[in-house]
């Protein structure tokens, strides 16, 4: 990949070395024919199965500076775009990380942007379309994109209430890579591989992992993610037995309710082999 | 043998008259024609057995039943039972003073009876101590339904071979409390031909059955193979037990409500374990074969293979459902001497490859097995073995009993599921249409769709669907907390559903507009309402937090000279109003009550008018229920409004409607409220309850049991996220149900319009 120079700013977003991803289907393919064009790309999917990863192999593959920000509720606009702070010399306008992505062409990813209030988000309209420039009202200019900038948004659909969704008018910006939780097999080499454990190990693990999504929706909000097996596969791999391993990395957060412990507990036994399973 | 005294060390002297209760007794009793030789005889032995105080203590006793005039039978049995040893003095005198309550209180023939039932009942009763909870249990009885003590006494030995004393005092504490002053439904208790009083003998008094591990069993159910499975309870039926084996009827798994003899700690791993069985027939077994020609050793051995090949498909993609199912495998090598054991012990040698068994039977079986194991999938396999081994245990000439073989191990299921019959296909498949549609949940209206996907019964609610009865519409039934006991009773209250009449709405809506000052009280607190998520609220005069922006904007403006914004804050408020509320209306009899010119009644009525109309300004999402009970089976629930819509002319004159009488059972309603909010997603669920008075209703003597039910019902909706706000007009001190901060008596019910309307919005500023 082609390591281009970059701006003093943006040296502290470069992705240097490789971040592992596993391919499911065709979403680098996707991806990648659409930064060409520079659209705004949505990736859907529930928590903890490779969504921020994904970008970041994407920005390093593509050889672009990768600028993330975590949503949240108290997120402005502002903290955004950017904000004038008061200087012993006068006030200063400080540019704020999406600003700085628009102006130095790198990839803006912002993740879980349902959290954000409706108001912050609109601030990202008019560069999801044909102007692409980000105006900043205060300052009073007008921002053109880098040809390189272009902008990515993660969004949980299970989280919706009718609260917190995006607006039709922001949905219909985006290009939609939808993810899930992988196929049982490459789901296992995926944990294999981060939590550094033996394909059988993992393969029990991903078990575990089936049992929990079954049930969703009938008590559990989500099943596991893979990145709570990866957890399990780490404890495995720092020498906890197997059953503490599941017990501390899945079934105490994924469910307050003892019944609900106690039923999947049995599943997951039922369903591990005897090997593995400790005592 | 002085076992007396060491049984009471404390009586070191006695009292001098005492001492001639032996005396006593002769006097009074020793000439009677009927028992006098007998006592006299009695007496004698037990001189020469017992000391003279233990001696006395035992006259003491017999004194009592003398006294009670509880007859010659019961003095002859009593001496009787002294004769034959094995208690003391003081617990035989204990005896007596007992069965001479029964005689007071149910007469004499009740007292012989127990009497006479004391031997065997002392086989279960292991200390003094259970044998005094035993007799104390049926002085209790006697005290309530005296009629009902001879027959209990009768089966006294089947009580007890079910549970311990301890247990022996819950069923009698249950039937009295299902009973209740109902003397028929008593009889029918204590005489175990209630299937309820069976079903509790079964359960062993509260050990864990069916019921109690139903939803674990659906969760474990659904994890494991990837849909809820739809299970339902197998009772007795009549005067038989519950049979003790699942029994799969389409895709309907009948569970045994409870399972005998197993201890409660193996419970939940027994359940699991038929759960995953019968699934792994539903998953891997073939489709039903003709039974044709088959002998019933036939059919058995056929069954048997059947359950040995799916259990090892189910095992080989779940290897852990092994160690579920192999507690359970216990035939041993021993000589059998019927066909069952030995199948018994071909069918834990097909499932554990370590059991030694060295029967030439067994043996082949296990090769003929091991030889297909490359093609397990096929669905004929077991025919074909079953088929080759029949012969050989045909041979054998092994007694079978077709009608009393049962499946083992306990886990399996029947295997009725595997075979037609070729009898009339009508029949079973009526039989299979009726056990689905018992089980099938009711279609709730999503109302206001946004059901969550599957939701399972919230804890609180705890409801069954229940089978239409003919008498209203029965919706669900609920648990109920039983005070004296100190436990919860599933499935004890049944509420249905009647329709609400239609009534005068004009009169009510020109009511609500009579009320002073209502409009403009209603838009002020509509305005100053706000409810729903925390948000940060920007440019605040005050709050906690600066406000970044603004308070950049002051400080630029100071440097410019000019006067800076004061409003540089951030502050928590809410917005977006989330919230759904059930209004509970009591339409007791009580509320039939007139305060000043109007009715308690009427004025709930107007209340909640103003209510819906301020809800309705607002936009608020919220349910209308009226509630009145007669009975435990029988708790009245009309709907006067659904959550979605306004309150429109159809629910004004419903609520119009509304006309008093029955009594107040508040848990259930609560219950029911708590289970309609359920499956509703909302940022905050309240149930307003208006109610005149303490709960009460014609089946519980104790007010006290509704109240503590009614705290419970709080309690358990609490726990789910529903707030409960209970409107007390009147005396009753309700503050103990809903907790004082929760509670609003409103003592002058000419301001319970207003007061409701304020409450309501107070409450959800929270």
């Amino acid at each position: 990949m082609t390591e281009p120079s970059l701006a003093g700013g943006l040296s502290a977003y470069a992705i240097r070395d490789e971040p592992y991803y596993r391919a499911i289907g065709d979403e680098i393919e996707i991806f990648a024919a659409a930064y060409a064009c520079r659209l705004p790309v949505m990736l859907k999917g529930p928590t903890g199965c490779g969504k921020t990863r994904f970008v970041e192999h994407m920005a390093w593959r593509l050889g672009r500076p990768l600028v993330t920000v975590a949503a949240h509720e108290d997120l402005t606009a502002a903290d955004l775009a950017g904000r004038f702070l008061l200087a012993p010399e006068g006030t200063v306008w400080q540019d704020g990380p999406l600003t700085t992505a628009v102006r130095e062409g790198a990839i803006c990813y912002l993740d879980e942007i349902v959290e954000a209030r409706q108001d912050t988000t609109v601030v990202i309209h008019p560069l999801t379309d044909a102007r692409r420039a980000l105006p900043l009202e205060k300052k009073g200019e007008l921002v053109p994109a880098h040809p390189d900038f272009q902008l990515t948004i993660s969004y949980n659909p299970g989280y919706q209430s009718a609260v917190k969704d995006l607006k039709e008018s922001t949905k219909q910006r985006f290009v939609a890579i939808e993810f899930d939780y992988p196929a049982p097999a490459v789901e296992a080499e995926i944990v294999a591989r981060e939590a550094d454990v033996s394909g059988e190990q993992a393969r029990g693990l991903i078990e575990v992992g089936l049992r929990s999504r079954n049930l969703r929706g009938q008590g559990l909000a989500e099943g596991a993610s893979t990145r709570m097996l990866i957890h399990a596969g780490k404890l495995l791999r720092g020498g906890a037995p197997l059953d503490a391993a599941i017990r501390a990395a899945i079934l105490l957060p994924i469910t307050d309710e003892p019944d609900l412990r106690e039923a999947l507990g049995a599943a997951i036994a039922a369903s591990l082999p005897a090997g593995l399973a400790a005592s | 043998m002085t076992t007396g005294a060491l049984a009471r060390p404390d009586a070191l002297s006695r009292p001098a008259a005492a001492a001639g209760a032996a005396t006593r007794l002769l006097r009074l009793a020793g000439d009677r024609a009927d028992v006098g030789a007998q006592l006299r005889a009695t007496l004698d032995r037990l001189r020469r057995r017992w000391s003279a105080e233990d001696v006395d203590d035992w006259a003491e006793g017999a004194l009592a039943l003398v006294h009670a005039n509880a007859g010659g039978r019961c003095l002859a049995l009593f001496c009787r039972l002294s004769m034959a040893g094995g208690a003391g003095a003081a617990d035989l005198a204990a005896d007596a003073r007992s069965a001479a309550e029964l005689a007071r209180r149910a007469g004499s023939k009740a007292a012989a009876a127990a009497l006479e039932a004391v031997p065997l009942a002392a086989l279960r009763l292991a200390s003094a101590q259970e044998r005094g909870r035993w007799w104390a249990a049926l002085v209790r009885l006697a005290r309530t339904a005296p009629d009902c003590v001879a027959p209990l006494v009768e089966r006294s030995a089947t009580v007890l071979a079910a549970c311990d004393a301890g247990g022996f005092e819950d069923f009698v504490a249950a039937g009295l409390k299902a009973g209740g002053s109902d003397r028929t439904r008593l009889r029918a208790f204590f005489t175990l031909v209630d299937p309820a009083a069976r079903r509790l003998l079964e359960r062993g008094a509260g050990r864990a059955g069916f019921y109690e591990l139903e939803r674990g069993l659906v969760l474990f159910g659904a994890a494991l193979w990837g849909a809820p499975p739809r299970l339902a309870a197998l009772e007795g039926a009549g005067a038989a037990p519950a049979a003790q084996r699942v029994s799969v009827v389409g895709d309907l798994i009948r569970m045994p409500h409870a399972y005998r003899g197993v201890p409660a700690d193996a419970a939940p791993g027994l359940y699991r374990a038929a759960l995953a069985h019968a699934t792994a027939q539903r998953v891997f077994g073939g489709p039903r074969r003709p039974a044709g020609k088959l002998k019933p050793l036939q059919i058995a051995l056929v069954g048997l293979i059947e359950d040995a090949r799916v259990e090892a498909l189910a095992m080989r993609r779940f290897p852990g459902l092994r160690a579920l199912w192999a507690p359970w495998h216990v035939a041993r090598p021993v000589a059998a001497t019927n066909a069952g054991l030995l199948m018994g012990r071909l069918a834990r040698a097909l499932f554990d490859p370590d059991y030694e068994d060295l029967d030439g039977f067994v043996a082949k079986g296990r090769r003929l097995f091991a030889d297909v194991s490359g093609r397990l999938e096929d669905p004929t396999l077991a025919r074909a073995i079953g088929g080759l081994l029949g012969n050989d245990i045909g041979q054998m000439r092994l007694r079978f009993d077709p009608k009393g073989h049962v499946v083992e191990p306990l886990y399996r299921d029947d295997n009725l599921g595997l075979w037609d019959f070729g009898d009339e296909p009508d029949a079973q498949a009526e039989e299979i249409e009726q056990a689905v549609d018992a089980a099938r949940p009711r279609a709730e209206e999503g109302d206001d769709g946004r059901m969550a996907d599957a939701p399972p019964r919230e804890q609180a609610g705890r409801a069954r669907e229940v089978e239409p009865d003919g008498a209203g519409q029965a919706i669900a039934s609920y648990p109920e907390w039983d005070r004296a006991a100190g436990v919860e009773r599933p499935r004890w209250t049944t509420v249905r559903d009647v329709p609400a009449a239609s009534g005068d709405r004009r009169a009510l809506a020109a009511a609500l507009e009579a009320l002073p000052g209502f409009r403009q009280r209603i838009a002020r607190l509509v305005r100053g309402a706000r409810v729903g998520r925390a948000a940060r609220l920007k440019r605040q005069p005050e709050g906690f937090d600066l406000d970044l922006d603004a308070a950049v904007e002051a400080g630029i403006a100071l440097r410019i000279g000019d006067i800076p914004e004061e409003r540089i804050h951030r502050a928590a408020g809410r917005r977006a109003r989330d919230v759904a509320t059930v209004a509970l209306i009591d339409v007791s009899e009580s509320t039939r009550d007139r305060v000043g010119a109007a009715t308690v009644l009427e004025v709930e009525k107007l209340a909640v008018a103003a209510l819906g109309a301020a809800m309705d300004a607002i936009g608020d999402r919220f349910a209308v229920r009226a509630f009145a009970s007669c009975g435990r089976d029988d708790v009245r629930l009309a709907r006067v409004k659904e959550f979605s819509g306004r309150m429109d002319d159809a629910a004004m004159a419903r609520l119009a409607g509304l006309s008093s009488g029955l009594s107040t059972r508040l848990g259930a309603a609560l219950r029911h409220a708590g289970a309609e909010l359920a499956p509703l997603r909302s940022h905050r669920k309240l149930v307003l309850a208006l109610t005149d008075g303490e709960p009460s209703d014609i089946d519980v003597a104790d007010p006290l049991d509704l109240v503590e039910d009614a705290r419970r019902a709080v309690l358990a909706l609490r726990r789910t996220g529903v707030d409960v706000f209970g409107v007390t007009l009147g005396e009753g001190c309700d503050a103990r149900i809903f907790g004082r901060a929760n509670t609003l008596p409103v003592r002058r019910i000419e301001e319970l319009p207003a007061r409701l309307s304020e409450l309501y919005f107070r409450l959800a500023r929270l």
